[in-house]
């Protein structure tokens, strides 16, 4: 068999080889002749991007603890490189080893983003496993999916053997073991297996053992578990206690340059706000905290088996961390001497402080990024954004003080009850923070102001508040973004917007059911690939694929779903109870807030999953 | 270690190769990774002063992608003195078998100083013995032509270059089935030729490592010694 790896001419004439080739320090070999189950992690995204991911760094330290078990790395290849694979027939390969990774036992893809399913199905194709679950032989692999979209991930259900919901630390071991104990036993068979998954493993969604109906105005009828033993729902998996689950003492080194190229520190799951547009702030509840001195103890430990220079606190609202202040004065004890800086990304307004400021710069300058996301206090509040015009000011004055000349903003078009005034106030929020600049004396803030408007245009999301909510069209959020750029009349704003065509093709397959496989399908026969890369995204593929497979995109967004519709996910239980999304979006509707986690519980539903959490009652 | 302005320092020169599948991470890259390496190892590194100190590694010749080397020079800078073989050892053990050090010392010396780099290139091809002439007749020839982008004024252009005189020898034979060439290019800053340039012109000259025998044909580039001008060993 060929491996890429030995294709040195092929190596030679591709961008950036050093994504192929394997062989980082700290990457995991173990010897096949002991091992009872290959497992491909397999990436939808190329190699910078796939190294960066948290999620994957995790369990591959954790699957790889298992000496049974020998987890390696699969990335998509370039475009480049995947036209000469295909050229030469060279299939689908794993880092480590360089095997194809068609003879593996089980390839589990990451699904962070809805428009990496078309990489999916190429990576299969390139590996030459059959796209459809029910078209695959005996002896091939179980193809498996976990991450943020398979809460939702009805539109791939045809391609995928099991669905992973939840966090994997736990699951995917157990699903490793079942895989393994039927093997040993001779029990084994890819229906026995899934069967046995389903009704045996929590967390476990097997697309295959459900019959789905629809009604004659083509909304879904019900969801039937095939067997009695299959649940009706499927309830999400989760780590109880983060302090004890398993985190790297070390990371892969990439010999190229990624995206995230330094240490992550996971400082907890879930997040206390309850933004209503945010599905991340929903599925990963309850929130669990990992205490400072586990923290610790990680980070230095990381540091001594990578020497890199920045540790970046990671989580959904860094600054929401409620051990934050120990947590810096702890980690601040050695990383000035050692030459390390510390970065918080996701910091809000309102819980930005001076202290915090000075705790981040103390070794390396940048920008900071905050985001207000609506431009008018009144959508704000509909938004449950709970940040006001006065902590965003207030912030950007810490920040020009400290000395960060540059601030990024990001907001949302397109959110439910926006108008013209709102969009109007995003380019007003943006004047006011140049105002407040020019406020200060000249020997208080640094030179080279500049202020970077960001503009994503709004996904309904299931498991949040506005999952019922229609899309805004195309064509509005297009003639929306050209307001605002006229709106925006000063020349040290720099002002960038996200593709409403994108958003559009995104929220077809977020919010899709199991009818889109065909379109997904067609999309990739076409040629679609990376289509989350600017150069790798057609619209007009999209829209033709849609049509082929007879699908009309306006039925999945601009329609919106009725509150008593039956949703393509009702078959997930992700914790948070459908009525307390329901008076989410009524309090939406009446412009009415709901406080953080940490001041009051709002009884969401997610500490019926247990866990070791501060703020559930 | 938190360091005090001025600190003086010495400089402490690793010789280490770099090849197998090493060969294709960049020199830009290398520097990244380098820098991690040594700060896992421990040494006592002297840091650039400012806002945003950093350990000061100073490389030799750079290496380009697809090239292998038994020949790379690093300089580190320490506040105090170490062991030599403790510092090969500390660096090895943070580095893949692909890339180790082979020897460590003390210096004063300069990378200016390197004058000429020795390659050893390696081609395996469908049809040797017609390459192996053609390949002879090319390089013996007044004038070596390369198309190269160059820049006239501010604007970018592409510019026929000789690069003949920064060749200081060459000589092709056949070994098995293999062709090789020996050759010892210029590695002057001013002059420096990049041994993949040589095999751009065997390219378009001699009709080997054409787009449709990528999976038949390779070759591989082997960076073996560094030299002073007068041709002695480059330490």
């Amino acid at each position: 068999m060929t491996s890429i790896k030995d294709l040195s001419s092929i190596l030679k004439s591709v961008q950036k080889p050093g994504r192929y080739i394997g062989g980082e320090m700290h990457s995991i070999v173990k010897d096949k002749e002991n091992i009872s189950l290959r497992f491909a992690l397999c990436f939808p995204d190329v190699y910078e991007i796939g190294m960066s991911n948290l999620g994957s760094r995790l369990l591959y330290h954790t699957l790889n603890q298992d000496p049974a078990i020998w987890c390696e790395r699969v990335y998509a290849p370039a475009e480049d490189m995947k036209a000469q694979m295909e050229k030469h027939g060279i299939p689908l390969t794993a880092i480590e080893s360089g095997e194809d990774v068609k003879a593996f036992d089980i390839l589990g893809f990451s699904l962070h983003y809805e428009l990496c399913y078309t990489t999916v199905l190429s990576m299969l194709k390139l590996a030459g496993i059959p796209l459809l679950s029910k078209d695959r032989k005996e002896d091939e692999p179980i193809i498996l999916g976990g991450g943020p979209c398979a809460y939702n991930s009805e539109p791939m259900a045809d391609f995928f053997d099991l669905m992973n919901i939840g966090e994997g630390e736990e699951l995917l071991s157990d699903i490793c073991h079942l895989y393994m104990q039927m093997k040993a036993d001779g029990t084994y068979s890819r229906s026995a297996f899934l069967r046995r998954a389903a009704a045996e493993i929590e967390g476990v969604y097997v697309p295959s053992l459900y019959d789905v109906t629809y009604n004659e105005d083509g909304t879904i009828a019900a969801y039937t578990p095939k067997f009695p033993d299959v649940p009706k729902k499927v309830k999400k998996r989760i780590v109880k206690d983060l302090d004890k689950a398993p985190y790297p003492d070390k990371l892969v080194m990439p010999y190229i340059e990624t995206v995230h190229d330094r240490i992550t520190l996971e400082i907890y799951r879930g997040c206390i706000r309850g933004c209503r547009f945010c599905q991340a702030g929903m599925i990963y509840r309850p929130i669990r905290e990992k205490s400072p001195q586990t923290l610790c103890k990680a980070a230095k430990c990381l540091f001594e088996n990578t020497g890199y220079d920045e540790i970046s606190l990671i989580s959904l609202s860094t600054s929401d961390y409620s051990r934050l202040r120990e947590l810096t004065d702890l980690l601040l004890e050695w990383t000035d001497d050692a030459h390390v800086s510390l970065s918080l990304p996701s910091l809000r307004l309102d819980s930005f402080s001076e202290e915090l400021m000075q705790k981040i710069s103390s070794v390396r300058t940048g920008g900071l990024t905050f985001a207000p996301e609506a431009g008018t206090q009144r959508l704000r509040d509909v938004i449950n954004k709970n940040v006001t015009e006065e902590d965003l000011l207030r912030s950007v004055r810490i920040a020009f003080r400290g000395g960060k000349s540059s601030v990024k903003l990001y907001f949302m078009n397109g959110l439910p009850t926006e108008t013209y005034e709102d969009i109007e106030g995003i380019a007003k929020t943006a004047k006011r923070v140049i105002d407040t600049y020019y406020e200060l004396p000249r020997e208080e803030r640094p030179s080279g102001l500049g202020v970077t408007v960001s503009v994503a245009c709004f996904v309904p999301k299931p498991f949040t508040a506005f999952q019922w909510e229609k899309q805004d069209s195309f064509e509005s959020l297009i003639k929306k973004q050209s307001y605002l750029r006229g709106c925006i009349t000063d020349r040290r704003i720099k002002y960038n917007y996200h593709e409403a065509k994108v958003s559009f093709i995104e929220a077809v397959l977020t919010r899709g059911d199991r009818r889109l496989a065909p379109a997904i399908a067609a999309a990739v026969e076409a040629g679609a690939y990376l289509d989350a890369w600017e150069e790798g995204f057609s619209f007009d593929r999209w829209m033709r694929a849609f049509a082929s497979a007879g699908v009309d995109p306006a039925y999945y967004t601009t329609r919106g779903f009725g509150l008593d519709e039956v949703l393509p996910w009702d078959v997930i239980d992700c914790g948070i109870t459908k009525q307390f999304l329901k008076r989410e979006r009524e309090k939406a509707y009446k412009g009415e807030t709901t406080p953080a986690c940490s001041e009051h519980c709002s009884g969401c539903g997610a500490s019926a999953l247990g866990g070791k959490t501060r703020w559930c009652k | 270690m938190v360091q005090v302005k001025n600190l003086p320092y010495i400089t402490l020169r690793f010789k280490f190769y770099k090849k197998g599948a090493l060969q294709y991470i960049s020199h830009l890259d290398l520097v990244r990774t380098m820098h991690k390496i040594i700060v896992r190892a421990g040494f006592p590194l002297w840091y650039t002063e400012g806002f945003n100190p950093k350990p000061k590694l100073i490389f030799g010749a750079p290496l380009s992608i697809g090239c292998e080397s038994d020949c790379e020079f690093l300089d580190v800078r320490l506040v105090e003195r170490m062991n030599e073989s403790d510092a090969i050892a500390a660096l090895n053990q943070n580095m893949t078998e692909e890339m180790q050090v082979t020897e460590a010392y003390y210096t004063d010396g300069k990378f200016s100083d390197m004058a000429y780099l020795g390659y050893d290139f390696r081609f395996s091809l469908v049809d040797g013995t017609r390459a192996l002439e053609s390949i002879a007749a090319c390089l013996e020839r007044e004038e070596i032509l390369i198309k190269k982008q160059g820049k006239s004024g501010k604007e970018k252009v592409m510019k026929t270059v000789n690069i003949k005189p920064q060749i200081h020898s060459a000589k092709v034979y056949a070994d098995g089935e293999e062709i090789c060439i020996r050759a010892i290019l210029s590695a002057d800053p001013a002059s420096f030729l990049n041994p993949e340039h040589l095999v751009s012109v065997l390219k378009n000259e001699c009709g080997i490592l054409k787009e449709e025998n990528l999976a038949k044909e390779s070759y591989s580039i082997l960076r073996t010694d560094a030299y002073k001008k007068d041709l002695s060993p480059f330490v």
